[in-house]
């Protein structure tokens, strides 16, 4: 098990050393890199001193919130990509099935009335059929047709993108404007479509994070304990072997693809639903490229891409606070970016765990 | 080693053979101990070394591109080039050159992936003579080739060894190696156990030294199979083919009209050349391809179209030809393995969950059995050796308790232990009173152990023989074809 997760972690850990190093030359010098990586830790995992000095809770309740909210998106999105990816896809359409589910998301939570049980699980089932849907037709593609997944998920990426960003949006989904007010996106949700805050006003955290993390067990359990996770995993890793054993390939590679979509389409939702409230002009961050970062750093293991996705959550909330010190904030998506190019680096790691497991074990 | 020797190197999986020659190939390095050429040490750290001492290497599977022509992949590493650019007629000219000693011709411009799989073999001798190689390594040159193209390659390499040059020889099949080499040298355990003559060995004092014990005899094995239950022809058959044809990997007809039965308790034989149809068969009897004319029966069910999970339900088991592509997923552990194609089934499943703790115990079931070693169920099936890999996959096969088992080439590459352990088990499962079909392009194989055989031969049956009237000369002349239907 450590052994399997030691590319990752040697990676991120090397990924923090190195942009540590980069702050320290390119700022005042090692101290203001370190205040700036202490920031980034209370701002993600919680201000401890803050917490001890005033004893407010929100100094714990408020970073974690934020983390989590983030951790959440990067679950749903990475755990797209590693469902896809144990079925043997690849699946870089994550992005376009987040827009897809986001919208929906935004569309069905602002016109439907229902009330608050019925209301929210329509937009999240909504957002999840819509990403579903839009993941398996490059799957159908991909059967029918032999168009190659990454190829037909890229494009679908920028169909998605440009139909609802440049049409729908700006155009007959705008919100209604009222007098001289101008507003850009669609119309707020109604409030029984909201994923219901948990630690009340203290904290963004919202019921979101706990769905990420009952979804990416379930993807656990769904890959290793069930007979059909078992056949998804057979397809994805010898799909002529599998298709000998009696496994209809086509179908689970499908499911798979449409499984991949629904859970971006979820994130999509949990976006809209947990924090934008309405679907923007343009949606803020592209979290379903990260999640291809997140499913390769947690080895496509559902627990390892939850897991993964808190550790980048927490950075990026973090990451926030890093700007008080002049530290730009990207510096968490640099993190990210070295520690994937780092871990793509598998002979380096298994030549380098191998000797190092061969001492220790 | 001597100039213009033929030296063959034999011993069971694992003994060492592949290890030394790649330390003579420079792949790996000695831990101990010197290689000499010509009397001098010499210190061979990558294959470039290797080559530049004049010992060239043909690997059992081709290090060829299959995009390229015949001429790119012989000057692949050193092109010839004419004011900074690649000179191809020179190229050509050079291929010409080093085929025309051995009578051969290959077309320079010919793309490899066209070529059959022996003239593919020639490439890569004729590339490793470009190199300047004086001393050959073939590793498990004729696994893959007819008996035709095998009688061809020691020709080349006689000519070869006429031109002062030696050949190494790495291989399995006893007699192929007595009639060719001049030397035989054993290894057993990473030892060299035994050099003897070829002139003076046999195939049975050989078989002793690799085992290092009696040679498991073929005698009482072909007597087992005399001794089997002769299924009565009144028996309904369990495989019924009629009139079938189905098209081959490029659409054309490989299978032209295939009748024949096989019955419960009954193991029958499928003899033939290489690319004659039996690939094609296998898969359609095992749902893998589709048949457009004919008729197919399973027990009393007659089907029009089949796929592997209904064939599989009706208790079809399956030794594919193809092992690493078709009958094992290596990443999974050899428990993951032994589940795949019963996955849904008890032990290995609880409703739609995994059963661990039946699966597991099934699985050292089945390891105990097979005598899979090293006896342990969480390795990664990639990791076991080729005999032990198809001692799982078999016992996979055989723990479903098949109705019909086909098994295709199943002891391809295996040493003589572990072939007698998969011929004894496919006799058991006859005797069991499953129908077996073995499609084998080893001859005696299909001797030793079939009640009864169809030559197949251009996607036809063109013979077909009882055990008592198998004869080899018959046999021979139908698998070439020049025989009408018997």
């Amino acid at each position: 098990m450590l052994k399997r997760a030691f590319p990752s972690l040697a990676s991120m850990v090397l990924a923090l050393v190195l942009c540590f190093v980069a702050i320290g030359l390119t700022r005042v010098g090692f101290g203001s890199a370190l205040s700036a990586y202490a920031q980034m830790f209370w701002g993600g995992f919680g201000d401890l001193p803050r917490f001890l000095r005033t004893g407010a809770g929100s100094a714990l309740a408020n970073p974690w919130g934020e983390t989590a909210t983030k951790g959440a998106l990067l679950t749903l999105t990475g755990l797209s990509v590693g469902v896809a990816y144990a079925a043997g896809l690849f699946n870089i359409g994550a992005q376009g099935q987040l827009v897809v589910g986001a919208l929906v998301a935004a569309v069905l939570g602002a016109q439907v009335r229902l009330p608050a049980p019925l209301h929210l699980p329509l937009c999240l089932l909504g957002a999840a059929g819509a990403g579903g849907l839009y993941g398996a037709f490059p799957a159908w593609l991909k059967l029918k047709r032999g168009v190659h997944e990454v190829l037909s998920t890229i494009m679908l990426n920028w169909m998605a993108v440009t139909l609802v960003e440049n049409w729908l949006v700006p155009g007959p989904l705008r919100a209604i404007t009222e007098g001289t007010q101008s507003r850009s996106g669609t119309e707020q949700i109604l409030a029984s479509a909201e994923l219901p805050r948990l630690l009340g006003a203290a904290s963004r955290l919202h019921l979101g994070f706990p769905l990420a993390a009952l979804l990416a067990w379930g993807c656990w359990l769904w890959l290793y304990r069930t007979t059909h996770g078992f056949e998804t995993r057979a397809v994805g890793l010898n799909p002529a072997a599998a298709e000998t054993a009696g496994i209809p390939v086509g179908r689970r590679m499908g499911q798979a693809m449409a499984l991949a979509g629904a859970l971006a389409g979820l994130a999509g939702a949990v976006l809209v639903l947990g924090t934008e409230h309405q679907y923007p002009a343009i949606l803020s961050a592209p979290y379903g490229f990260d999640g291809i970062a997140m499913a390769m750093l947690g080895q496509a293991n559902p627990i390892g891409i939850g897991l993964v996705s808190l550790l980048f959550g927490a950075l990026r909330a973090g990451g926030t606070r890093m700007q008080l010190l002049g530290v730009h904030k990207s510096f968490p998506e640099l993190i990210q970016g070295i520690a994937l190019l780092l871990v793509a680096a598998r002979l380096l790691w298994e030549r380098l765990g191998d000797r190092l497991f061969r001492r220790v074990l | 080693m001597h100039a213009g020797e033929r030296l063959a190197l034999i011993g069971e999986n694992g003994a060492g053979k592949s290890t030394l020659m790649n330390v003579l190939y420079g792949l790996c390095a000695p831990d101990s101990g010197e290689v000499r050429v010509n009397g001098a040490s010499v210190a061979l750290r990558s294959p470039r070394d290797a080559m530049a001492y004049g010992i060239g290497m043909v690997h059992q599977h081709f290090m060829l591109v299959p995009t390229f022509t015949v001429a790119e992949n012989v000057v692949l590493g050193r092109e010839p080039t004419r004011r900074g650019l690649l000179d191809w007629d020179a190229a050509c000219a050079q291929v010409k050159a080093a085929a025309e000693p051995f009578g051969f011709t290959l077309d320079p411009c010919a793309r490899v992936e066209d070529l059959s799989v022996g003239s593919q073999q020639k490439v890569e001798i004729v590339k490793a003579v470009h190199r300047g190689a004086k001393l050959l390594i073939l590793d498990e040159p004729t696994a893959v080739l007819t008996p035709q193209e095998r009688d061809e390659l020691f020709r080349v390499t006689r000519t070869f060894c006429d031109r002062g040059h030696s050949v190494i020889f790495i291989g399995h099949k006893l007699e192929e190696i007595l009639g060719f080499a001049d030397r035989v040298a054993v290894m057993r355990r990473g030892k060299l156990v035994a050099q003897v003559k070829a002139a003076e060995a046999s195939a049975q004092s050989l078989s002793a030294l690799m085992v290092g014990a009696a040679p498991p005899a073929a005698a009482p094995l072909a007597s087992a199979a005399a001794q089997g239950p002769r299924a009565g022809s009144e028996a309904r058959p369990m495989l019924e083919l009629d009139g079938v044809h189905a098209r081959g990997r490029h659409g054309l007809w490989a299978l032209n009209g295939v009748t024949l039965q096989v019955r419960p308790g009954e193991l029958v034989g499928i003899a033939g050349v290489d690319g004659n149809g039996q690939t094609e068969l296998a898969e359609v009897i095992t749902g893998l391809r589709p048949w457009e004319k004919g008729t197919l029966s399973l027990g009393d069910l007659r089907f029009s179209s089949l796929t592997p999970s209904v064939t599989r339900a009706h208790g079809v088991a399956h030794i594919p030809e193809d092992r690493h592509a078709r009958a094992m997923v290596g990443a999974m552990t050899v428990e993951e393995n032994l589940a795949l194609g019963q996955q849904r089934e008890a032990p290995f499943a609880r409703g739609p969950w995994v059963d661990a703790s039946g699966r597991r115990a099934r699985a050292e079931e089945l390891v105990k059995r097979y005598d899979v070693r090293p006896p342990r169920t969480d390795l990664p099936m990639a990791s076991l050796s080729g005999g032990n890999q198809q001692k799982v996959v078999l016992g996979r096969e055989l723990s479903m308790a098949p109705r019909l088992l086909v098994a295709v080439q199943p002891t391809r590459g295996l040493d003589v232990a572990a072939l007698t352990a998969i011929h004894a088990r496919l006799l058991e499962a006859r005797d069991a009173g499953a129908a077996v079909l073995l499609i084998s392009l080893d001859l005696d194989e299909v001797l030793a152990l079939s009640d009864r055989v169809y030559v197949l031969a251009s996607g036809r049956v063109t013979l077909e023989l009882p055990r008592g009237a198998l004869d080899e000369r018959r046999l021979g002349a139908a698998m070439l074809g020049t025989v009408a239907h018997a």
